[in-house]
Parts: structure tokens; sequence; C-alpha cells
């Protein structure tokens, strides 16, 4: 059987992306962040998180939809990456010449940040229910999950396509990529809530973050009840991904060598 | 026989003032290794960059295969092979290498695996088989650059300064596979600076210099045609003192560009050495003067190469 363009880029970005390096990127930070600061949050925060439901939860139970989220952003921030990496080390330009369309290119790198950020989400459940947490499993919170997992991967992807793009240098691609992942990490709802007490300015940046669109729809989904309020979610992640989509299409387009 | 490569009147500007392809016109024939000689920046690489449809062109005609480059990219990269003159590697290992190759371009899995074996064995990777890419030397990667291209078929093979790096056995090994294989069918477009290469691959030559072509044909016909000043060294005995004017006796000025006598050696230098070759043998056996060896250099396709360049 022949596979498409697409796959068979996919199938290599798999072989070419999986290492020691990746791995710890995509599954040992997160686990970190669940047990350790899981752990030790829950110890300070004994009253537990207000959920935007109204009921409360354990810490751990409020963070893991969080760490979840966090796969779409590291699994796209993997799948940007590769299109830099390819930039520099001269693959690019030579798939480019090979028997493939520039979408396959582009397919094979959004089609691999999708499955890694699938597989790593899929572990982060497990240890998740190893804390343990109950989850809530019904076709509307699994379907909503997966939604918001492969929609934020690809916004994510499109992001770190764009700055991939653009970057002339590795410091430049470092650099942006490593203020990126603290800015979006950490000021979002996928560890914290948003209260009445958080600055307002915190709060506008949390609220504008598409990661916590994400936390917030599989909080929804996975520990709490799903709302008009989740698919209003669901629709602006939806819309900010076609947007940062559309963006990347147009600064792929206009890449034709290395760096 | 039918063309492969139809390039007619090509323009390819990067910034709209400079001209880095300037109305460069050449073909090559279906089982033809064309060589593209030219200094660096000459516009050697960009016109393998139009033609393997990686970049655009501003004007003229540029086919491989009988199909414009610029409509049926998709169609011509099937069929082509492509050596960068960068590096292009994937981060895994040299075996890994060629595994994806044969994945990305569809080989049955059995077929991919005897090739993959033939190739590590031809180009002498098999130590290196399990060394990841980044742990080689520039020369080794570029061994594993042109051998994996030859995990797939191809009717056109475009390379770009392929051996640049590799010592002289490993180069003579992937000239002499390029040749065999241009002997089934296979088209070859070659750019290089080494001459020496160019002449010992290619069936036609195409020098160019800023953009545009300024000498073409066979390695002999470029040689006879902008062939520059040959060499005539004699190595003689004689207990006399030989002198110059003895030995440029009866010859015609115009004839001779310098002669030079060292030791037991004489060195005439002349745009016309077989018009000079005997007279100057009987000038000096009239003086009694024995000569013991008799030489004349060739001209070499550098002497070509600098008088094109230069002129």
């Amino acid at each position: 059987m022949k596979l498409p363009a697409f796959l068979r880029l996919t199938i290599r970005n798999i072989i070419v992306n999986i290492d020691v390096g990746t791995l710890i990127f995509m599954l040992g930070l997160p686990t970190l962040y669940l047990f350790v600061m899981g752990f030790m949050f829950q110890g300070i925060v004994t009253t537990g998180v207000p959920l935007q439901s109204g009921s409360t939860v354990s810490y751990t139970t409020f963070l893991a939809p969080g760490i979840i989220a966090l796969e779409s952003f590291t699994a796209g921030n993997i799948g940007g990456g590769m299109l830099w990496s390819d930039r520099r080390w001269g693959m690019f330009e030579r798939i480019m010449v090979g028997p493939f369309r520039r979408i396959d290119y582009l397919l094979g790198i959004i089609t691999v940040s999708i499955i890694f950020a699938l597989f790593g989400s899929l572990i982060m459940l497990g240890f998740a229910l190893l804390i343990p947490i109950s989850v809530i499993v019904t076709p509307e919170s699994i379907l909503l999950s997966i939604f918001a997992i492969v929609v934020g991967t690809m916004l994510f992807s499109s992001l770190f396509l764009i700055i991939s793009g653009l970057s002339k240098s590795m410091q430049a691609y470092n650099t942006i990529t490593i203020v990126l992942f603290f800015m979006l990490d950490f000021a979002s709802t996928a560890f914290y809530p948003i209260t009445s007490s958080t600055p307002l300015w915190l709060r506008t940046l949390s609220g504008a973050n598409p990661l916590s669109f994400i936390a917030n729809i599989l909080r929804d989904s996975l520990i709490s009840t799903i709302t008009s309020g989740t698919f209003f979610y669901a629709t602006i992640l939806l819309v900010v991904m076609l947007v940062f989509l559309g963006i990347s299409l147009r600064i792929y387009k206009s890449i034709r060598s290395g760096i | 026989m039918q063309d492969a490569i139809i390039v007619d009147d090509l323009v390819k500007s990067y910034d709209g003032k400079k001209l880095a392809i300037d109305h460069l016109s050449f073909n090559v024939k279906k089982g033809e290794i064309y060589g593209l000689l030219g200094r660096n920046g000459a516009g050697k690489s960009t016109t393998i960059k139009v033609l393997t449809t990686l970049i655009g062109y501003n004007s003229g005609v540029a086919e491989v295969l009988g199909l414009d480059v610029s409509r049926n990219g998709t169609e011509i990269r099937r069929r082509i092979g492509v050596v960068q003159q960068e590096e292009a590697f994937d981060f895994t290992t040299v075996e890994n290498n060629f595994k994806l190759y044969g994945m990305l371009w569809e080989l049955p899995r059995e077929e991919a695996k005897s090739r993959k074996e033939m190739l590590i064995d031809l180009f002498e990777l098999n130590e290196l088989r399990k060394k990841r890419m980044f742990d080689l030397s520039g020369g080794q990667k570029k061994r594993v650059q042109v051998a994996r291209e030859f995990m797939h078929g191809m009717d056109v093979f475009f390379l770009d300064e392929p051996t640049v790096g590799l010592d002289p056995i490993m180069r003579r090994t992937i000239l002499d596979y390029v040749k065999s294989q241009a002997k089934k069918g296979m088209t070859v477009l070659f750019t290089t600076q080494n001459l020496e290469e160019a002449d010992y691959l290619c069936d036609r030559i195409g020098i160019v210099n800023e953009g545009k072509k300024v000498a073409e044909g066979t390695s002999s016909e470029l040689k006879s045609k902008f062939g520059a000043l040959r060499t005539l060294k004699i190595e003689y005995t004689s207990d006399s003192l030989v002198k110059k004017e003895d030995l440029a006796s009866g010859i015609d000025e115009k004839y001779i560009t310098e002669i030079e006598i060292a030791g037991n050696e004489i060195f005439v230098v002349s745009g016309k050495i077989e018009a000079v070759v005997g007279k100057i043998l009987q000038n000096l056996a009239e003086k009694g003067i024995r000569s013991d060896k008799i030489m004349i250099d060739n001209p070499t396709l550098d002497d070509v190469f600098m008088k094109v360049v230069e002129k």
C-alpha cells in the first residue's frame, strides 16, 4: 500500500525527532510539574481550588488538565522546531526538491505534532489517574478534549512555524522560544486559576493566552461541567488557530532555502 | 538524441537589479554528463535551484525531461536526484538516513534493504553505519549525502559541487559510479570548481561567468579553441653552452613567447608548439647537442578556464 506523501514525511519526522531530549521535553518536564509542583502546591492550597462551575477541587486535580493542555504547547513547539532544524541542516531544501508538494511538508509537521500531543496527553492522563484524580468520561467530554488538544496543537505548531520561518539564527530562535515558553506556560490557567485577587494585567494576559483556552476546555470536560462557556472557549480557540495557521502558511510559502 | 534539460535565454535576479543568471542557454542530451564550471557566484547553483524547481525565474525557458519547471514541479521532482552544495542530513544514524530515503521514495522494503547495503559497501560506509551524522567529518557527511541519493531511481541527476571535502579515492569512486549510471541512460548536470574532475567526468562542459555562458564544448574542443600556451621541455646533453638565439634561429619570433635554459633543461613556451618543435630540435642537432628527452605539456582545462573567465 502506498502512503500519501505527507504521511511518509510524518513517519520521517517521528523517526528523526524521537530522541532522549525530545522525550524529556515532551514527557519528563510535564511529569515533574504534575507530581512535584502538584504535591508541593497541594500542601499550601489546603482549601482546594475553585473552578468556574463553583465547585472546589484539590490542586492536583486542578493541575492535571493544565498539564495535559501543556502537551499541545510542547508538541507544537517540537513541530515548529522541525522546520527550523530542517532549514538549518539542509533537509528542508532537499525535501523541497524531492517528490513532495510544499503542503505535504507542512502537513507532515502538523500531523506529527498532533500525534506527539495526543500521545503525551494520554501519558499525562495516565499519570493523573495514578495521583489519583477522577475523570469524567462521556462521549462529549472525550470529543471536546480531543478537539482542544488537536486544535491547540495546530495553533501552537503554527505559532512556532512562524518563528521558525522568520528566525535568521539559532540564537534568535532559541531566545524567542524560551521567552514564549515561560510567558505562555506560566501566564496561563494551566497552573493557577484566575481569581479576583489576580492583578488585572496578569488576568488579561492569562485570559488572552490560547493555552488558557485549552486548559479551560479540558478542565470543564474532564473534571467539571461542560457549559456554553466551554463552547465559547472552543470557538475562540478554533478562530485563533485559523488566524495563526493563515499567517504561518503565508510565511511558509515564502521560505525558499536554509538559514 | 532527445534533450533532457533545456535552458534557453534564462534570466534570474534575486533582487531585481543584479542578474544571478544572465540570458543563459544550454541543453543537455539524455544520458549526457554536462559540467557547469564557474567561479563562486557565477550562477551555477542558482541554475540548479531553478532546474530542480526550488526557486522561480524571471524569464526564458527552463525545461527538465520536456516539462516546464515552473508548471510541472511535482512531476519533475519525482524523476530527479539532487545533491546540494550545502550539507543536508537528518539527525539520525548513517544507516537510518538510507532507510529514510528508501521510505520517502517509496521503495519496496526488500529493494530498499539491498540498495542500502550495496551503497554502504560501494561508498565504504560500513564502519560508519551506526554513527550519528553529527559525529561524522565533513567529507564523510558528503559521502553519505551523495551515496544516499542513489537509493532512488532517477532520470536526471543534479550534483552541485558534490566532491568538496572528499579524498581522491572516494572522489574517483563517486565519479565512476555517476559515469556508470549515465551509461545506463541517466542524465547528469554537474557543477564543480575542480576542473580536473570535470575533464574526467563530463561529456560536455559549459563555462559560466557572472551568470553568462562564456564557453561551451567537449573538453578537447575547449582546449583546442581556448588552449593557452604550451611548453616544450627538452633535456639535453652537451659540454658546450646552449644559447637562446641558437635555439630560436630560423623561427618566426611570433611563435615563441619565451625560452628558458636551466641546467640541462630547455623550456620553450609557444602558442603554436607544433610549428616550432621540429626546427628547435634541428637547431640543437646542428650544434651537436643531443636531446635525451622531449616533452610537450598539453593545455589543461585550468588554462581554458583562466582564459575564458578572465577575458
